[in-house]
């Protein structure tokens, strides 16, 4: 491999890490949204937020790609490669990470609500500098992890013709006949792209046990 | 005109669940005083305490703190949240299993309240958090986790956050009944501390010489009625109803 082919590798893995983070940075906030949401018990928007999250848990992300890139001219929606696939993914993640804020809202203890209230606060005041700093922490964990799972498995974007980290091995070995060490170099930026998440995950889960009284 | 008393309560009602947990409770608490709840449990003590502050909402009745009342407004509708809150301030609680926020230090718990709900300086509100940890004792652990700290620390804790709003009563809900009895010595103390300094407190408790030396008034519940009402001296050495006498007798 020479210094060509390490910068195709970058520039792949530079695709891989600003769709994903655009995704997993939609996905965490809509995620909470949908939690909120499905919380506040809305006749029909909560049935179709339940039926949502489950056809999104349930399509393989390949599909959904390729759903959402091909059908968008049907529906008078011009959109690129990048725009379908960063809607896919966020489609994706969001409806994990949806799961994710809802266990940390149902585990939440109604006693510390009643301390809040008792003091005065309002239901408000209480969510953003009570409820909400805790439900962070605790879902802090989770949510990495769902990060992860969205990074490994965003080479499904490839299908609609984006050259990412994965994607991007193909074409050096095309050239070089060689596939062992692109994808061996590949793995390796997959590896520290994850091991700085495990990093974040691991101070998350130590700041998360402060919180177990 | 004298001065409202702190609590009033009038003619108050609750049932759950078509029990009635609660029947025609009237309880006057003037300012400085402590009133000791005692009653066996399921008397609806607990229930009294947390209507006072609208934790329950009573079913009928009112309650009054410091001359307004709670839960309904001048129309006779629910009070809308912001005024609720408002008048909740007046109150602080004090709970059985202490409550207290876990993602927040000690310091931090007892100024969270005065910063976002009186909208206090951070400074002055370190200072006024400052002075009640001392006043509690626990002034060496205010930058502490509360997961560090004992069940008597954590609610000596609670007792400073609770006094950070100056409230107009303090409501007491079975403060040490989840403490290792020897816990249960150093927060009984903080509490008779609080009592000579002329807070008005109400509490719920199984701790009967503290009910005796501490309260102004003790009162009986049984089966959601108050059954009694007398100074301490009265109520613990020739109480009036046969149902008082016997309890005590069995909780001595």
């Amino acid at each position: 491999m020479n210094g060509q082919a390490w910068l195709l590798l970058l520039e792949g893995a530079w695709t891989t890490l600003w769709i994903s983070s655009i995704a997993i940075a939609l996905g965490v906030v809509i995620g909470l949204g949908i939690a909120l949401l499905r919380m506040a018990r809305i006749p029909f928007v909560e049935q179709a937020l339940v039926l949502y999250v489950s056809l999104a848990r349930a399509t393989p992300l390949v599909t959904l790609v390729l759903f959402i890139f091909l059908s968008a001219p049907t529906f008078g929606l011009a959109m690129d490669r990048n725009t379908a696939a960063i809607l896919a993914l966020t489609l994706n993640t969001a409806a994990f990470n949806a799961e994710v804020w809802r266990t940390a809202f149902i585990s939440f203890s109604r006693e510390q609500k009643e301390a809040a209230l008792a003091c005065g606060m309002t239901n408000g005041v209480f969510f953003r500098r009570i409820m909400l700093p805790q439900m962070i922490t605790s879902s802090l964990p989770g949510l990495v992890n769902e990060m992860s799972f969205l990074i490994k498995s965003s080479p499904a974007i490839a299908v609609i013709g984006i050259v990412d980290l994965t994607r991007v091995t193909n074409r050096i070995s095309a050239v070089t006949y060689e596939p062992l060490p692109p994808i061996l170099a590949a793995a390796l930026l997959y590896m520290l792209i994850i091991g700085v998440l495990l990093k974040v995950q691991a101070i998350a889960e130590k700041k998360a046990n402060r919180l177990a009284m | 005109m004298p001065e409202a008393p702190a609590v009033q309560i009038d003619n108050l009602s609750k049932s759950f669940d078509g029990v009635e947990v609660l029947r025609d409770i009237s309880l006057t608490v003037n300012k400085g005083e402590v009133v000791s709840v005692l009653g066996s449990s399921g008397s609806g003590k607990s229930t009294l305490l947390r209507c006072i502050n609208w934790l329950e909402e009573p079913d009928r009745g009112s309650i009054h703190i410091a001359g307004q009342r709670i839960g309904v407004d001048a129309q006779g509708k629910r009070m809308n949240n912001r005024d609720l809150a408002a008048i909740r301030a007046k109150t602080g609680m004090v709970f059985q299993s202490f409550n207290l926020w876990p993602h927040l230090n000690v310091l931090q718990n007892v100024m969270e309240a005065p910063m976002q709900v009186k909208k206090m300086r951070k400074d002055e509100a370190r200072a006024i958090a400052q002075t009640l940890l001392e006043k509690v004792g626990m002034e060496q652990k205010a930058e502490a986790f509360p997961y560090t700290l004992s069940g008597g620390q954590k609610q000596r804790v609670a007792i400073a956050r609770a006094l950070a709003m100056s409230p107009e009563v303090i409501l007491f809900d079975e403060p040490t009944s989840a403490l290792d009895p020897e816990r249960v010595g150093e927060v009984l103390t903080v509490m008779k501390n609080l009592s000579s300094e002329g807070y008005t407190m109400i509490v719920v408790t199984h701790e009967m010489e503290f009910a005796r030396a501490v309260s102004d008034q003790v009162v009986f519940l049984e089966k959601g009625l108050l059954i009694e009402k007398s100074a301490p001296e009265k109520f613990f050495t020739n109480p009036e109803t046969e149902r008082v006498r016997k309890f005590l007798e069995l909780s001595t």
